[in-house]
């Protein structure tokens, strides 16, 4: 699904720069869970961000099925994350004005689709993550482990190739945690295509492939191959 | 898609609802200055103009020169008073040393004014063809004694021409008890009816005039003439026509004063000539053009005229006051609208600074949106609608604020304040202007802060803590 050939990201903060990535190769298959893990400042987030078209990278060549991700203009990469992609944040990122329903149609409002059908979908979403009685409520009414399921059910919504997950359990408690990943998984079983950022080893080895980072490189990969065979 | 931003916005006005009104209130405030201001200088000039309608703009008047401020005085305190400054009309004031001071004074000017030649009407008729009728209009100062009270007041001496032909300029006249001169040969007056009333004289009683006694024949209907003379004199136009120092601003002073009827003795001219042939007045003379005649070519041959007369007068036709008072209005206008623009503009700034801290506070905000798939051009419009519905709800309350403000100025302050008989306007342009004007105010405030939005990196924007 996606090809990274030789990618190279570099940040610059005044006259400092700071290499995140140098030089990773890696292909990412689809139907399964991918798991990224590493140090902090590995360069797993920034590895994430660019297959999720967050941002470019400096050098090197991006693919989605096919397609060179790092030539598309602005537009074309917020439209890529809009039927593409689905992201899922650490700390939810949910709007805190919108109830969990409209957070959830959000975007499809912004592709365009009118607002019943959007809400339709919304409710179809949160039923998979089964928060379709807490709907009307607003994000500061709901408990982490609800945000981050109406945060999947928003990143579900729009029925993405992919699902980018950048540290999901990372602010929740262990059992809030598992309940998380075990969604998480239940997609993967349905087909889903999953990307999951992780300091946490379980789930790293429960992943169908496993990316580990250090100072920007790949320093072990495995399952890759296995999963394409399969 | 815009509607569903523009259900965005509004999530995002309610969830900052404290922070948004106050924003909002910066805009109304402005909003409705402007819109109090300029319906309520709209309602003046209307007003002032209508009065000229009413009198006909093919009227020119000769006014002997040196008049201005007397006229103006004649017509202002000293004829609504008797009193020195001002103030309300109270019987207790007519005859007080003060006021006796003041129309002493007015009254020596007067002096220098009528020693100058009169206008001959009948030769001026004859030298001007194009005029079809001229009628002379006396005031002078004099001595007034009702059944208690005694004091200067404004004496009016019309001549039975001049009520032929131009009784509009004295509100048509209109008698509201009794009946008009009919005898110009006798002693009859007809009072003005804030005169009568603060005389204690009614239709048949009697009243000296400068020491001769005269029977009340009539009383004027009210004229509402009080209220567009002071909004002449009052806040807005306070001291306007003294600022003129032409021909025409001498004009307006004495048809200013002239207009107001209610605070006027009158005496049949014929008479006043009979009894004060050297009296003190000053002798406004009124004549109408002929239809389709140049006004201008007119008032040149009646300058030849009043030359081969030896006469002393300044001819201004009342299109020229009319366009004078309203050119010093539209100004004063003008001016005070600016002001409260700079109000609105204030406004404008505090959106644009609200708005600057909204996209600083919403950076994760608009990296989520981003990361879901919102593109640059649906940020922008995001936040363009986000300021731009605060400056049309601001410029809307505004609006309505602005409108009951100038009701509430013309209606409950406006008598107090001397600015009363005339009703604020409120043209469709103007509602719509301020409203579209508040809306694109919104906008353009918002506009750089909307643009920082649009450009931010989503990377950047989701790390922020």
């Amino acid at each position: 699904m996606f090809e990274l050939r030789d990618v190279h990201k570099i940040y610059r903060m005044g006259e400092v720069e700071v290499h995140a990535l140098r030089g990773v190769d890696l292909e990412i298959a689809g139907d399964g869970m991918t798991a990224v893990s590493g140090q902090s400042g590995s360069g797993k987030s920034t590895l994430l961000h660019l297959i999720g078209c967050l941002d470019k990278p400096t050098a090197g060549e991006i693919r989605f099925e096919g397609e060179r991700l790092s030539a598309l203009s602005s537009r074309e990469r917020a439209l890529f994350r809009s039927s593409k992609i689905g992201f899922v944040f650490q700390k939810f990122n949910l709007i805190p004005g919108l109830t969990a329903e409209a957070n959830v149609a959000l975007p499809l409002l912004l592709r365009g689709v009118t607002p019943r059908v959007a809400n339709e979908q919304a409710q179809t979403a949160l039923a998979i993550v089964s928060l379709e009685e807490r709907s009307d409520h607003r994000p500061a009414k709901l408990s982490g482990g609800e945000q981050q399921r109406v945060a999947i059910a928003r990143a579900l919504v729009g029925a993405p190739a992919a699902l980018l997950a950048d540290e999901p359990t990372g602010n929740l408690d262990t059992q809030t945690g598992r309940q998380i990943m075990g969604i998480l998984c239940s997609l993967v079983e349905d087909g889903k295509t999953v990307v999951v950022v992780t300091h946490d080893i379980g789930i790293a080895d429960s992943a169908d492939q496993r990316v580990i980072l250090r100072d920007g490189r790949i320093v072990e990969e495995t399952g890759c191959v296995e999963r394409s065979e399969r | 898609m815009s509607r569903n931003l523009l259900r965005l916005a509004l999530s995002n006005l309610r969830s900052r609802r404290t922070r948004s009104w106050l924003t909002i209130l910066g805009v109304l405030i402005g909003v409705a200055a402007v819109t109090a201001l300029i319906s309520i200088g709209t309602g003046i000039q209307r007003a002032v103009l209508s009065q000229f309608e009413d009198i006909g703009y093919d009227i020119i008047l000769i006014v002997p020169e040196g008049t201005g401020a007397a006229a103006g005085r004649l017509g202002g305190r000293l004829g609504q008073s008797g009193q020195t400054d001002g103030g309300s009309f109270s019987p207790e004031g007519i005859g007080q040393p003060g006021g006796t001071a003041a129309a002493e004074q007015l009254r020596d000017r007067l002096a220098a004014i009528s020693s100058r030649a009169a206008v001959d009407v009948g030769v001026l008729l004859d030298d001007v063809p194009t005029l079809t009728e001229a009628g002379a209009l006396g005031t002078q100062v004099a001595s007034v004694r009702g059944a208690s009270v005694t004091g200067y007041l404004r004496v009016t001496t019309p001549t039975q021409q001049f009520l032929d032909g131009f009784s509009s300029v004295l509100n048509g006249f209109a008698i509201a008890y009794g009946r008009s001169f009919i005898d110009l040969e006798s002693n009859e007056a007809v009072l003005g009816s804030r005169a009568a009333e603060r005389l204690g004289a009614s239709v048949g009683s009697s009243i000296d005039v400068s020491g001769e006694a005269f029977e009340v024949v009539g009383i004027l209907e009210s004229s509402g003439a009080n209220a567009a003379r002071d909004a002449d004199e009052g806040p807005s136009g306070q001291g306007l026509t003294r600022e003129i120092s032409s021909s025409g601003g001498m004009a307006t002073a004495a048809f200013r004063g002239l207009s107001n009827t209610d605070d006027a003795v009158f005496v049949a001219g014929e008479r006043a000539e009979t009894l004060w042939p050297s009296a003190q007045s000053i002798d406004v003379t009124f004549a109408r053009v002929e239809s389709g005649v140049s006004v201008s070519e007119t008032l040149d041959s009646i300058r030849v005229s009043l030359a081969t007369q030896g006469a002393s007068g300044n001819p201004v036709s009342i299109q020229q006051v009319a366009d004078q008072i309203q050119g010093t209005l539209g100004m004063v206008e003008s001016v005070l609208a600016s002001i409260a623009a700079v109000a609105l503009l204030v406004g404008g700034v505090g959106l644009m600074n609200t708005m600057y801290t909204a996209v600083l506070e919403r950076r994760r905000e608009i990296g989520t949106l981003k990361s879901i798939g919102a593109t640059d051009g649906q940020v922008l419009v995001l936040f363009l609608i986000d300021s731009g519905l605060m400056g049309f709800i601001g410029g809307a309350i505004g609006l309505a604020i602005g409108a009951a403000l100038s009701m509430l100025a013309t209606r409950v302050l406006g008598p107090a304040l001397g600015v009363a008989g005339f009703s604020p306007v409120f043209e469709v342009g103007l509602v719509a202007a301020v409203l579209g004007f508040s809306l694109v105010l919104g906008a353009l405030s918002g506009s750089l802060p909307a643009l920082r939005a649009a450009r931010m990196n989503p990377v950047e924007a989701l790390a922020e803590e």
